[in-house]
């Protein structure tokens, strides 16, 4: 243990290119994709109009290869890896911050389990075609209303504690009081992804559009 | 009337591939004891508290001031300096183990020499020698000296280490204290001329990118060392370092 070898450098590549795609696609599509998803808090034609654009956009496959599933796969198996390398002991020592390292392994793993289910049930059992009255059927279902208000939590957890562990990775927030910030900043965005996600698949549980009063 | 007594529990072992027996003894109190004079009372008189003689407990201790690292053990769950756990201030029985992180040489002894390998594989010097009078080297800022003063008091005690969940027979990471080292060699005014292989040797596996931001490292040093800070400041240096290398070459 504890021996530095200084001749490669593929693995700092690596560490590297597992936080940012993280961030850069993977957290800039969840922002998309509640977005995109939260028409349907508004209305069915909405949300349908919406679904039925993003599944007819160009050159689909290769960007959902190369943007989404590609990244996803790397940052869940290297991720996978990076759990390996580490051993948690925060029950013996519950800092903040430790109990924080514990949760990032945890809800990382849980949120790449659910992604994987909800890419096979929602993207490729309907061949890519999915709209309001599939989506709501599905979520109908409590246990599948159950683990997405799970997945949706973990992978906002994940994504607001990981954009502060990425502002001390890439040397972006150095003092203390800036660490204290990006917490802060990522403890905010942790919140509002899993309030809008959990919103999302509640009102189409319910099939209520909270947001939908003013749609002419 | 009796004297105040208490327990001092100790994890002992004669060699690492040994099976482990915890050993109880009672010692008599005095006020301002230490760990240390824990050991040294037991040194004295090696009888367990069931009466049957046992060897003297084999530890490392200097300074006993917190400022030689040697006397690093896990003192009730929690790895610190012996010399400053104040058997006033601790939870009895006391609970004493050698750090686990670092291969045991007996009792409470361990073989620490791991991270000056990596201070030496980290060039952790500034090297001021020539075959010639290099003259005066360039000053330093008095906020400089400030900063670098903090990162010198590290005294190599381990507990960063020991406490960090990514340092483990999984993980070859070096610890905070070394790559805090780092920074400070890098914020010299000479010493910053070779900051470029420091940072090198930090790249690699065991480098700064196995740091995983537990942040567990700055809540143990003994002498308040901004470990975090200096993780991400490294984190920084490196990542510029690596950027300007490749596209314009080193």
């Amino acid at each position: 243990m504890s021996v530095a070898a200084a001749d490669s450098k593929t693995s700092y590549l690596l560490d590297k290119l597992q936080s940012l795609s993280g961030v850069v696609p993977i957290g800039a599509f969840l922002a998309e994709h509640f977005w995109s998803n939260s028409y349907a808090l508004v209305s069915v034609g909405k949300y349908n109009d919406v679904s039925r654009e993003l599944q007819q956009i160009p050159w689909r496959i290769m960007i959902e290869t190369c943007v989404l599933f590609i990244p996803i796969l790397f940052h869940g198996l290297y991720g996978c890896y990076i759990w390996w390398t580490g051993k948690s002991n925060a029950i013996g020592h519950p800092w903040m911050a430790n109990w924080l390292y514990v949760l990032q392994r945890w809800t990382g793993i849980i949120a790449f389990v659910f992604i994987g289910w909800h890419l096979y049930t929602e993207r490729f059992m309907g061949h890519g075609v999915t709209s309001y009255a599939d989506v709501q059927r599905n979520l109908m279902n409590p246990w599948y209303l159950t683990f997405y208000i799970v997945g949706i939590t973990c992978a906002s957890f994940h994504l607001g504690n990981g954009l502060w562990n990425f502002a001390c990775k890439w040397g972006i927030a150095v003092s203390v009081s800036a660490q204290r910030a990006a917490g802060w900043f990522g403890a905010a965005v942790a919140v509002a992804f899993t309030f809008i996600g959990v919103a999302i698949v509640i009102a189409l549980h319910y099939g209520a559009f909270p947001l939908g009063g003013y749609v002419q | 009337m009796a004297d105040k007594t208490f327990i001092v529990k100790i994890k002992r072992q004669q060699r690492s591939d040994e099976a482990v027996r915890w050993e109880e003894y009672e010692l008599r109190y005095r006020p301002h004891m230490n760990v240390i004079i824990c050991l040294r009372d037991i040194a004295e008189k090696p009888f367990t508290r069931s009466g049957s003689e046992s060897t003297p407990v084999s530890y490392e201790a200097n300074c006993l001031e917190e400022i030689c690292g040697a006397c690093a053990m896990i003192v009730n769950g929690k790895p610190r300096q012996a010399c400053t756990a104040l058997v006033d201030d601790l939870e009895k029985p006391i609970r004493l183990e050698p750090l686990t992180k670092f291969p045991l040489i007996r009792d409470l002894q361990v073989d620490r020499s791991s991270m000056f390998e990596n201070l030496k594989r980290t060039k952790c010097w500034i090297p001021i020698d020539g075959t010639y009078d290099l003259g005066p080297g360039p000053r330093m800022s008095p906020e400089t000296q400030e900063v670098g003063y903090a990162l010198s008091q590290c005294i190599t005690c381990g507990n960063c280490l020991e406490i960090c969940p990514k340092v483990n027979e999984n993980s070859h990471f070096v610890g905070a204290a070394i790559v805090s080292q780092v920074r400070l060699f890098n914020m010299h005014p000479t010493g910053k001329m070779h900051a470029g292989p420091r940072l090198e040797a930090l790249m690699g596996p065991g480098g700064i990118e196995d740091c995983d931001n537990a942040q567990n490292c700055v809540k143990v040093c003994p002498k308040g060392i901004p470990l975090t800070e200096s993780l991400a400041a490294v984190n920084g240096q490196v990542l510029v370092h690596a950027v300007k290398s490749f596209f314009r070459g080193s």
